[in-house]
């Protein structure tokens, strides 16, 4: 899988720690990237269904290019949020389409990437590319 | 030779930490002779069971109708259908006696501490049959209304309600709901999914109709579990599922049916599962489980006091017949981050709404984190848990 750049750097960085404490230590540092989405507009049609925490996306096309905006009340949920937004944002929604959730796995932040009751991740990853395909189509 | 050494899992580590498996309310662990049994099955015995006469043919009968045997010895029940766990039994209830029996008008008594599995499949043939389902509230006490439970008894054909609550590990007043429930001719159904791993029960002195449970959550297998019926409510069951191994004769005309258990066990059943739950009881035969019970209740009362004192709410009571399940939450510290950061030092908890939805709802929360202990926990591993879950708060909340 050919990541973007921003990520491939960020890949990197995770797989030198050895902690996995320390691995969801950083993945928490990653929610200060998160786009706020403020809490009074979320709804039912921003939230992500299947996860355990209370987690809402909003994507947008910002001059051409994947605006992505979230908010969720876990750390880790919006951690991953952020290194989505770091992978994504900006980029033309084509070129955000061509990105796999395997990242996650190789970054040794996630066991699983089946879709689950318990992942929040796959559940929010799965949402946004929808959201995307939805604004290109 | 301590209990924990015949499982062979709790050996393995966890991000470099050594597994400490707090997540046995969802399932357990199997012994080496479950592993083996089922092993052996498949090495030595594979065949399909009651039809042919060969000889392997006949190891797998006997393997199977031996844990149908074993179960009625455990539980002193006279019919036990084998069925793929805890929801099928309470599914088969719901289509071979619901449907043959219930009409509308009539009622069913469930209780807000039910478990998915024994409210989605009620509210399934309430819609079907324009029968009524009335819930019994949970007190701040985490205990059931029994004054409502009372009065809820008039035109009640079945009160479903769970033995033990996978939540909060509290057991109900069993033996009083079952005979209220049958003073006002109501059949009772107990989910005994988390009640029978901890408890011994005589299924025929203990008086209920329907008993349902699994045996992975008891150190047997996923995919195998039984509903235990009273022989006059077994008389009232219709088949639900058509197949083989369910009938007596088929002709293009019409067909006849077994009439004992195997007429609610259409196709080829779960034969590897049933002989690895048959060895799991077998295990569990040899240990004193009502000294076991009050050693893993010790273990959940002081995780539940030091959660407290470490500033958690603990959702449960923790009396002596309750399990060792202790669900928690902290002010701040999201359930699903604490789980990830226990995990990653090899603990293995549970969050989210554990299948009980309409528990939590009543609780004003959407989730818990739960350890569950069962007969291989130790109180060191508990002081560790603690010592754990006090370094992450103090790191991370």
């Amino acid at each position: 899988m050919t990541y973007p750049v921003q990520l491939l750097e960020l890949i990197e960085e995770f797989r030198e720690v050895e902690d996995q404490m320390e691995r969801l230590e950083m993945v928490f540092e990653m929610a200060d990237e998160v786009v706020a989405f403020p809490v009074e507009d979320w709804s039912d049609s921003t939230r992500i269904h299947g996860c355990q925490s209370e987690a809402h996306v909003q994507v947008r096309l910002d001059d051409g290019k994947v605006l992505m905006a979230g908010g969720a009340d876990a750390q880790l949920v919006q951690g991953l949020m952020g290194i989505l937004t770091i992978a994504i944002n900006g980029s033309a929604p084509a070129q955000a389409l061509l990105l796999s959730p395997e990242f996650a796995q190789e970054m040794g932040i996630l066991n699983s990437l089946s879709p689950s009751r318990s992942n929040g991740f796959r559940n929010m990853f799965d949402k946004v590319m929808l959201e995307i395909r939805g604004l290109v189509e | 030779m301590a209990i924990r050494d015949d499982f062979p899992i709790l050996q393995r580590t966890v991000h470099g930490h050594p597994l400490v498996y707090l997540d046995n309310a969802a399932t357990t662990q199997k012994p080496q002779v479950v592993i083996d049994a089922m092993n052996d099955y498949y090495t030595q015995s594979n065949a399909n069971v009651h039809r042919a006469v060969h000889t392997l043919a006949g190891e797998a009968t006997d393997g199977y109708e031996g844990c149908r045997n074993r179960l009625k010895s455990w539980f002193n029940a006279e019919r036990a259908i084998l069925t793929s766990g805890t929801t099928e039994a309470i599914n088969l209830v719901a289509h071979a006696w619901g449907r043959a029996n219930l009409e509308k008008g009539d009622a069913i008594v469930l209780t807000e501490m039910e478990h998915h599995s024994d409210i989605v499949p009620w509210q399934m043939l309430a819609k079907e049959r324009g029968v009524e389902i009335r819930y019994v509230p949970v007190l701040d006490d985490f205990t059931l209304d029994m004054e409502v439970y009372e009065a809820s008894l008039e035109g009640a054909k079945l009160v479903c309600v769970v033995h033990t609550s996978n939540v909060l590990g509290v057991r109900n007043p069993l033996e009083r709901i079952i005979k209220l429930a049958h003073q006002f001719g109501s059949k009772v159904l107990i989910d005994a999914a988390q009640g029978v791993p901890h408890d011994r029960i005589d299924f025929d002195a203990f008086g209920a109709d329907f008993m349902a449970f699994s045996a992975h959550k008891m150190c047997g297998p996923t995919g195998i579990g039984a509903l235990l019926v009273r022989p006059d409510t077994f008389e009232e069951m219709q088949p639900f599922m058509g197949g083989g191994d369910m009938i007596e004769t088929v002709t293009i005309e019409g067909s006849t049916y077994q009439t004992n258990e195997h007429k609610f066990e259409a196709g080829t059943p779960r034969i590897a599962e049933a002989i690895g739950w048959d060895a799991a009881f077998g295990w569990m035969e040899s240990l004193d489980l009502e000294h076991e019970h009050k050693r893993m209740l010790e273990i959940a009362r002081y995780t539940a006091t030091q959660l407290r004192a470490l500033g958690m709410t603990v959702y449960g009571r923790h009396d002596d017949s309750d399990s060792a399940v202790v669900s928690f939450l902290h002010p701040t510290l999201h359930s699903e981050d604490l789980a990830h950061l226990l995990d990653a030092r090899g603990f293995a908890v549970r969050t989210g709404h554990h299948c009980a939805q309409p528990l939590l709802h009543r609780l004003g929360i959407s989730g818990t984190v739960r350890a569950s202990f069962y007969l291989y926990n130790t109180m060191e591993e508990a002081e560790m848990f603690i010592a754990q879950v006090k370094k992450i708060v103090e790191r991370f909340a």
